[in-house]
């Protein structure tokens, strides 16, 4: 996931770039807080370890092997924003020592792995974890808050990819930085991603928390949350919003062709698709809820909808964990610190 | 991964006639890294063009050369910026040869690899070239994957000078000079020690087992391997955070931050920056005067 430099534009990277320098000030503000003069050798040495835990190559299927980022594990151990420094120090070690990573690029691969990554991860646990979990529970919730980080950044690095086709290209509409659109650059992302890099990146999180749960404890006490989740779900508020964003890109994403593209396109419907296409249907097809005509709003209702009813199961989730997990009652209570 | 890495391959690789355990390759992998640290370390003290530079000025111009670098889009001219990086690795003392390899192996792959489909007519549609049915190449897939392959080998090449020409300590003098804070630069310092002496630690750890074991091990038993030493690296690394802390405090440190700034920029650095940038508005209005788009 790392991008180097060529791939994004300067209308990208100039942005992403500056994003990440308030990031990073807010970021170094709140350690500083809680840490005091202990931050140095504390992210430093958490630093390392985001950068040699890379270096671990995890045996996957068929003698291939994977390598997991950490930044969520980092989270988890110090805080998301203790891990925001930790990652993307690590990443400027990487692009300035081992030229692994752009120069330009440094703010939109700290963007997705040192931002998105920790706190969509550490949410996410604290969200499936609760407050006094138990370990099974616990390692539940490191393994799913992994996957789904590592997935997100993968999706927010293919938008980064996706949308310079649309906003660097020649007059004749050739591409002037990776050029793949949004339908083919964020499934390409997500799906290697979803089959792969995610499952790793669970599986190791998951590994190294059952691990330090039965071997020190302590490392893994929860972690405050910036006023309980507030962070959370002012983002989420502000995505949902932002999603009719996605009614202006044309076509459909690349994969997701319906029957009677695919007839348009190859002149037949394969027979097992048509026989199966219609198999189920949903409630709200084509995100376009059939009480509403205007199609960015249909697409605003759609992500309300979505994301409430991933909230719901996630919530649920959490419930029933914490019903199997008999240790989550008698778990010690959440340590001030961070 | 780590570009030197990559040639590692993530298959199952095999050298000298016999297949290496993840144990052994993981350790070579990181022996790697740890030959190119100090390999950079080697080079940044030869008496070259980049060498002798201000860190400050050469990190400034480096950075303004890569964003000029994104701005142009002929194949000409993205093709001398190319042929620019080559120059100065040669003017630096740095072999030409290894310079290409480490950009074209690295950037240069993963940029070919990544490049290739906007060859064919399912990107990028216009005049067929080589038919291929439905990926066939065209005229504008041609131009698009060489620039952007272009672009991504000369932005890997000006990277790879300023870590190949110059030392960390004087990277971190420059950042600190040019208004990061000590606080930062103190961690990023700490940070490289403590990634070299955990990197260490980890070889030792694959190179033990590699020893110990007759057989590769399955997958299973790797995998459960990898994880429990990776566990024992993140207690290790918060308890050497809590020792390094104690001896910051056992001699005296009460948070505030020595700066590290003694660097004196002479007339050849102003001389090199003026040089750049007239290099680079240059390189701009050819781009766009001679190789309109």
């Amino acid at each position: 996931m790392h991008i180097p430099d060529g791939y994004l534009g300067p209308q990208t990277y100039v942005v992403l770039d500056a994003a990440i320098i308030p990031l990073w000030a807010i970021a170094g503000s709140r350690v500083k807080k809680a840490l005091r003069t202990k931050q140095v050798p504390l992210l430093a040495l958490a630093a390392a370890f985001s950068f040699v835990i890379m270096m671990f190559n995890v045996p996957v299927v068929g003698g291939s092997t994977g390598h997991a980022v950490g930044a969520v594990l980092i989270a988890i151990l110090l805080g998301p924003w203790a891990a925001a420094i930790a990652v993307s120090i690590a990443l400027v070690i990487q692009a300035l020592v081992f030229g692994d990573g752009g120069i330009t690029a440094i703010g939109a691969n700290c963007i997705n792995m040192a931002i998105i990554m920790p706190f969509v991860g550490f949410y996410l646990y604290r969200l499936v974890a609760g407050d006094r979990p138990g370990s099974g529970r616990r390692i539940a919730a490191a393994g799913i808050a992994a996957y789904v980080a590592m997935v997100v950044a993968s999706i927010a690095a293919g938008v980064e990819f996706g949308i310079q086709p649309l906003i660097a290209h020649t007059a004749a509409g050739q591409a002037l930085y990776a050029p793949y659109p949004l339908s083919v650059a964020v499934p390409t992302m997500a799906i290697e991603h979803l089959l792969f890099f995610g499952w790793v990146e669970a599986f190791v999180t998951m590994g190294i928390v059952a691990v330090l749960a039965r071997q020190d404890s302590a490392l893994l006490d929860m972690k405050p949350a910036a006023k309980p989740l507030r962070w959370l779900w002012a983002g989420l508020g502000l995505l949902v919003m932002l999603t009719p964003i996605g009614v202006l890109a044309p076509g459909t994403a690349w994969g997701e062709w319906g029957a009677g593209e695919l007839k348009s396109m190859l002149g037949y419907v394969p027979e097992g698709l048509g026989r199966l296409g219609g198999a189920w249907t949903s409630a709200i097809p084509d995100y376009a809820p059939g009480f509403v005509r205007d199609p960015l709003v249909g697409y605003l209702v759609a992500a309300i909808v979505g994301a409430a009813l991933v909230i719901a199961i996630t919530w649920l989730l959490g419930r029933v964990l914490a019903r199997k997990d008999p240790e989550s009652s008698s778990a010690a209570p959440p340590a001030d610190t961070p | 991964m780590i570009p030197a890495l990559a040639h590692i391959g993530d298959s199952t690789a095999v050298r000298r006639g016999r297949t290496r355990s993840l144990a052994r390759r993981t350790a070579d992998a990181i022996g790697s890294a740890i030959s190119e640290v100090l390999e950079n370390d080697r080079v940044a003290s030869l008496p070259g063009l980049m060498q002798g530079l201000d860190p400050r000025m050469k990190l400034v111009s480096i950075v303004l050369l890569a964003v000029v670098a994104s701005f142009v889009h002929s194949i000409p001219m993205l093709l001398a910026l190319v042929a620019a990086t080559m120059l100065l690795a040669a003017a630096s003392h740095v072999s030409v040869g290894s310079f290409s390899r480490k950009v074209w192996a690295s950037a240069g792959f993963f940029g070919l690899l990544l490049s290739a489909p906007a060859l064919t007519a399912w990107i990028t549609p216009g005049p067929v070239v080589v038919t291929l049915g439905p990926l066939s190449i065209t005229g504008p897939g041609l131009v698009v994957a060489t620039r952007l392959l272009l672009r991504v080998a000369t932005g890997a090449g000006f990277g790879l000078l300023v870590v190949w020409t110059t030392r960390w300590t004087d990277l971190l003098r420059a950042l600190s000079a040019m208004g990061l804070p000590d606080l930062v630069v103190a961690t990023l310092a700490m940070t490289q020690k403590q990634i070299v002496s955990l990197l260490r630690t980890v070889q030792n750890m694959h190179l033990a087992r590699e020893s110990r074991m007759l057989s590769s091990g399955s997958a299973r038993q790797n995998r459960g391997w990898v994880v429990e030493r990776m566990a024992f690296v993140a207690r290790r690394s918060m308890k050497t955070a809590d020792d390094v802390y104690d001896a910051m405090l056992a001699r005296g440190f009460s948070g505030a931050m020595p700066s590290l700034i003694d660097l004196k920029a002479t007339g050849r650095d102003g001389v090199w920056l003026l040089a750049t940038v007239a290099a680079c508005t240059l390189v701009l209005l050819l781009d766009r005067m001679v190789f309109p788009l």
